[in-house]
């Protein structure tokens, strides 16, 4: 079997939603797992048996991972907090994300290190989402205590997915609100990740150069595409390219993932630097690329695929995408099976899976390769890819944003290249921006005008009749 | 000399092409002041007229109450056009916090 890895990824995929769906015991399941395993090994010779096998352990490996991904460990701060709890807590800890300031609000996930209610103190473990009522300069890895109240989050929507599982993904159980600044001790040191810190530091860096190069529209724009920020992205903006389907291009993919990967294997080149080293230092640029970027489901798909792609050259082995995507899909559901109910996974996968098989098969059946016109046979490829990407993700809208946009097909096929093409810009300028300053001011005025020319192709678009409908 | 492949041949060209672009648009909009709209978006296209919106709308915004969109139309039938933001301040249920909000929605012209 040529694609053991896409098979595997399929079962595992099967196993936790059929986990999600009835109720298993744990130890149960558990010990079928060591039983089947135990037989795997006795079959290992017997090829057709063992793959058998090994794929019912990817199904058992799926739901025993989404079981254990609901416990929480006894010293999580969850488990002494109820619904309504008037306690005011005194916690430590450090910032574990990076700080977003936003409406003269501060928000940041807090990783607990220990409680005290009173004069009863205990060591305890657990993520809280931290929102100041005031902007407050803070870094990722800054010691804090905090004195408040602990809530649970809100369901908001019972029917489909709310905010309380959106941050439940995440590990967040508990929210806290601070009005005052008295509220907030900074502590002496740091905690977190140094490549972690290192990547946030390069994000500021990176979107002080575009801020100080664009206005604001244009630079929270590039800010999407180039480093996956959205906060800045105003309403109406976004609003109408989830209309015209194409919010897509606000998110950091595979393209710019590639395009990063260009960038540095291009650089290292010049420096002459030898084939083996280039790609393994490609592969960590586009780790520490993806950490930049808030290592997003989409921008670990990419990274993950980029690097499979990269080392598949190293080993000298012919890659392959549909083993490339699962290798992905699974590196993501392993570390967290809950990611698999989240929409902006389903639709990243959804879409490259239906764009790498449809595509090729609607481009025979169509016989583009055969059109004479090299134009022609461009715009063929791009409504094909559009139609792809559309027809693989138009359920999974239509269920989670009661929308279908029509108009998509064709709004991809003039919106999707011109994405491109700023996102290419946006890189340059960040470049430019960065080692040659005197150099962003013409780069910038070419990113001022595909971002406007962008926007006035989205609202055009979404003007069109039967452009886009509400379920 | 380097072995540049295509593909880096056509990012050399990409850079060029970028700047001289640049260069150019820059030029034509110190000639005439028409082109300067070629490169900077019009705010119609990120906020949202408040002197124009109807109350379905704005209740389709979801950033107001039905009550205060409610206010905030008939402010604006009883006093005319909102001659700025600010004005957004006198109508009641609008606060300080609420106004940053609707700042990075609306615009008056």
């Amino acid at each position: 079997m040529k694609r053991v890895l896409a098979v595997l990824a399929v079962f595992y995929c099967l196993g936790i939603i059929l986990a999600s769906l009835i109720r298993v015991n744990f130890s149960a399941v558990l010990g079928l797992g060591m039983i089947i395993l135990v037989f795997a090994c006795l079959n290992f010779r017997k090829n057709h048996i063992f793959l058998f096998l090994i794929f019912f352990l990817a199904l058992l490996l799926g739901g025993l991972n989404l079981k254990n991904s609901y416990l929480r460990p006894k010293c999580h701060i969850s488990n002494f907090v109820h619904y309504k709890d008037n306690t005011v807590y005194s916690l430590s800890g450090f910032v574990d994300s990076a700080p977003e300031i936003k409406n003269n609000r501060t928000s940041f996930v807090f990783r607990l290190l220990e409680a005290r209610v009173d004069k009863l103190k205990w060591r305890c473990c657990g993520k809280v989402l931290v929102e100041l009522g005031f902007p407050q300069e803070l870094n990722y890895g800054d010691n804090l205590a905090l004195i408040g109240n602990l809530q649970r989050p809100y369901g908001f929507n019972k029917v489909r997915q709310g905010y309380r599982e959106f941050l439940a993904r995440q590990g967040i159980y508990l929210l806290m609100r601070i009005r005052d600044t008295r509220q907030i001790i900074r502590q002496d040191g740091s905690r977190g990740s140094r490549l972690m810190s290192f990547s946030f530091r390069l994000r500021d860096r990176i979107e002080q150069v575009i801020r100080r190069n664009l206005a604001d529209l244009p630079a929270s724009i590039l800010s999407a595409m180039v480093l996956g920020q959205r906060r800045g992205i105003p309403w109406l903006v976004n609003n109408s390219m989830v209309k015209s389907g194409t919010v897509h291009i606000l998110v950091v993919s595979g393209f710019n993932v590639g395009i990063v990967a260009f960038i540095i294997s291009l650089s290292l080149k010049i420096m002459r630097i030898r084939r083996k080293t280039r790609i393994i230092l490609t592969v960590i640029c586009l780790i520490i690329y993806c950490l930049t970027t808030g290592a997003s489901n989409p921008v670990i798909r990419a990274t993950v695929m980029g690097s499979v792609f990269l080392l598949a050259y190293l080993f000298k082995r012919a890659p392959d995408i549909y083993n490339s995507l699962s290798c992905a899909a699974l590196f993501i559901l392993l570390i967290n099976p809950r990611q698999l109910f989240d929409v902006g996974f389903q639709l990243s996968f959804a879409s490259v899976a239906a764009i790498i098989y449809l595509y090729p098969k609607l481009r025979a059946f169509l016989r583009v390769r055969d059109y004479g016109s090299k134009v022609l046979r461009f715009i063929c490829d791009g409504l094909l890819v559009s139609f792809c990407a559309w027809m693989g993700t138009m359920g999974i809208i239509a269920y989670n944003f009661r929308i279908i946009s029509p108009v998509t097909v064709l709004a991809n096929l003039l919106i999707a290249p011109l994405a491109g093409l700023i996102t290419l810009c946006g890189f340059t300028l960040v470049l430019c921006g960065l080692f040659f300053p005197f150099l962003a001011g013409p780069v910038s005025t070419t990113c001022r005008m595909l971002v406007t020319l962008l926007l006035n192709i989205n609202a055009a678009a979404i003007k069109l009749p039967f452009a886009y409908f509400y379920l | 000399m380097l072995n540049l492949t295509s593909e880096e041949k056509k990012a050399i060209l990409f850079l060029l092409v970028v700047a001289f672009c640049g260069i150019a648009l820059n030029n034509l909009a110190k000639l005439n002041c028409r082109v300067k709209k070629l490169f900077s978006p019009e705010v119609r296209l990120a906020k949202i007229d408040l002197n124009k919106i109807s109350l379905a709308q704005l209740l389709k915004t979801r950033c107001l109450p039905q009550k205060t969109s409610q206010r905030i139309i008939e402010y604006r039938l009883e006093h005319g056009d909102f001659t700025s933001l600010e004005g957004l301040k006198e109508v009641k249920g609008i606060g300080e916090q609420r106004y940053e909000k609707l700042k990075e929605l609306f615009f008056t012209e």
